[in-house]
């Protein structure tokens, strides 16, 4: 029961796509849409396929900037943070000029970064690592900023030690307000890959392509191109959101993973023999059953 | 005599221009369970602040077994309204989180906090997540969390304050039972009058701000305490005296 429902909700998202592609074709057929104003999903994958020696090695180029700008800015983002969080003096000069950053318009730096870092993979990358990492620090920052103080007081009470209730406490905090950056990052990222190609125009990458085939009004490349830049985003979005999954068991479970489980230490004097943490546990859930069902997936 | 374990002396605390503890004294005894009542804003958290080190008074000591540790964490556990509970540490990892603050927990640690949860009413539950249990379950994480960091005095503010009634008399006697089990000195902070005497061999009136003790009043009822206590004639003429402290004769 539970399984069919699971797989309703999985479909869901699938049955929408494909109605936007049903959409599309209908469209393009009913209104007798000219090919070169809007070609039918059809001749797009058909372009697709047609280019696909290029587009694949232009659609990693492009995945290779994205996931290396993604990456550099969620941590040059998340250390920013941490570093802001400890040293309010550090908050008090950075702060600002983050901000100010990006009020500056990417297009606008992108000409300088050519002209400082070459034509290379690393302005695209910077470009993209600029974009990502402004979400990440204000969302840390939050984030560590809302610890709830009595938690921290009762540290104190307790004689943590700093350090300790840093990696403890207020990291993992941080965690849940990371991954909504992330979530934001990861559709954001191609944008910014995309830009920095038509900007440092060398590399091949999809954003050329896409330029390219403009200019010579091959419409369905340029819908092509679309498509494969879309499924990037789409594919790294869920890529962070199954992280996430994996790194917050806590919001969609109600017991440990098995493997995180310590299990007490064999001759320790702990409770009877039988007490296997995991059957205790669907015993209890049996007996209570009110909300402690296995996995709330 | 027993030598007392947790004293205050004449504890006067301001905050800018407001008194809020006026020359707050209690002595209490090893193994003492002892309630403390008093108005909103009485001073009975600030008093609790001050016992635990996490307020420096601005004159007073506190001792603990004689020594003085005014302003210094570390020396007595310590439990709100609040369960505070870690979101992302299982049961057992929120039983062993002081350790786990301090130098690191064992697995030691975790078989104690494993064989605490089991035996007082958490058995099954031990690798469950905070979100996945009820609000008096979480209470009782919490006050397991405070056992195990093995301090003889316990400090708990209104521990039971946001639990509704019936869990609430639950908590109470499953409380006393505990206490009755390990022996710790327990100062206890509540609105509830009949919490107060229920509990506790003492109940402690702190008047209106500034905040001072000001009354005592022994319970003598017998322990182990049933739910019954709570209608005994005893019951209720201490009930009548609390309330003549706190209110005035009018609201007796």
């Amino acid at each position: 029961m539970s399984g069919w429902r699971r797989a309703a909700r999985l479909a869901t998202p699938v049955f929408a796509v494909v109605g936007v592609f049903v959409l599309w074709d209908l469209t393009v057929r009913v209104f007798d849409v000219k090919p070169y104003l809007v070609p039918s999903p059809a001749s797009t994958f058909q372009a697709i396929a047609d280019d696909w020696e290029i587009l694949r090695p232009y659609t990693w180029t492009t995945v290779t900037e994205t996931v290396l700008g993604f990456v550099l800015g969620a941590v040059v983002g998340f250390v920013l943070a941490v570093l802001m969080s400890r040293w309010s003096l550090v908050q008090r000069v950075v702060y600002p000029l983050l901000v100010g950053s990006q009020a500056i318009p990417i297009v606008a730096i992108g000409f300088p970064l050519v002209i400082l870092l070459g034509y290379g993979l690393r302005p695209k990358v910077s470009i993209v690592a600029f974009i990502v990492f402004f979400p990440v620090v204000v969302n840390v920052l939050d984030g560590l900023a809302n610890v709830d103080r009595d938690l921290l007081n009762l540290a104190k009470v307790m004689s943590g030690r700093p350090w300790r209730v840093f990696l403890l406490i207020e990291l993992p905090a941080t965690v849940t307000p990371l991954f909504s950056a992330l979530k934001l990052g990861a559709t954001y990222a191609v944008t910014g890959a995309v830009l920095g190609e038509w900007i440092a125009t060398t590399t091949r990458g999809l954003g050329n392509y896409l330029l390219v085939q403009n200019s010579r009004l091959n419409t369905d490349a340029v819908y092509g191109a679309v498509l494969l830049l879309t499924a990037i985003g789409v594919s790294g979005f869920l890529l962070v959101l199954g992280l996430e999954r994996l790194a917050t068991p806590w919001r969609s479970r109600s017991t440990a993973r098995r493997w995180r489980r310590r299990t007490p230490p064999a001759g320790a004097d702990v409770t009877e023999p039988s007490a296997d943490p995991a059957m205790s546990a669907t015993v209890a859930v049996s007996e209570d059953g009110s909300r402690t069902e296995g996995d709330r997936s | 005599m027993t030598p007392a374990k947790l004293v205050a002396e004449r504890i006067i605390h301001r905050f800018g221009d407001t008194l809020a503890l006026q020359d707050a004294s209690l002595e209490i005894p090893a193994g003492e369970f002892v309630s403390i009542v008093g108005p909103s804003g009485s001073g009975k958290s600030t008093l609790f602040n001050v016992l635990s080190g996490l307020l420096e008074p601005t004159s007073g000591r506190v001792l603990i077994d004689g020594t003085e540790v005014t302003g210094e964490t570390g020396h007595v556990g310590y439990m709100l309204q609040k369960d505070l509970l870690v979101p992302w540490r299982t049961v057992v990892g929120n039983v062993v989180l002081g350790a786990a603050l301090t130098r690191g927990a064992t697995d030691r640690d975790e078989a104690e906090a494993r064989e605490l949860a089991e035996r007082y009413g958490l058995a099954g539950f031990q690798d469950h997540y905070p979100h996945a249990l009820s609000g008096g379950m979480r209470q009782r994480v919490a006050l397991m969390r405070t056992l195990a960091v093995h301090t003889d005095v316990l400090l708990l503010d209104e521990p039971f304050g946001a639990l509704d009634s019936q869990t609430r008399l639950e908590m109470q006697q499953w409380l006393l039972e505990v206490w009755d089990e390990l022996d710790r000195t327990v100062l206890f902070v509540t609105h509830d009058v009949d919490e107060a005497i229920f509990l506790a061999d003492r109940v402690l009136v702190m008047s209106p701000r500034p905040g001072r003790i000001a009354a005592e009043v022994d319970v003598s009822i017998p322990r182990p305490r049933r739910l019954e206590a709570l209608t005994s004639p005893a019951f209720t003429a201490l009930k009548r005296r609390l309330l003549d402290l706190l209110y005035g004769q009018g609201a007796a």
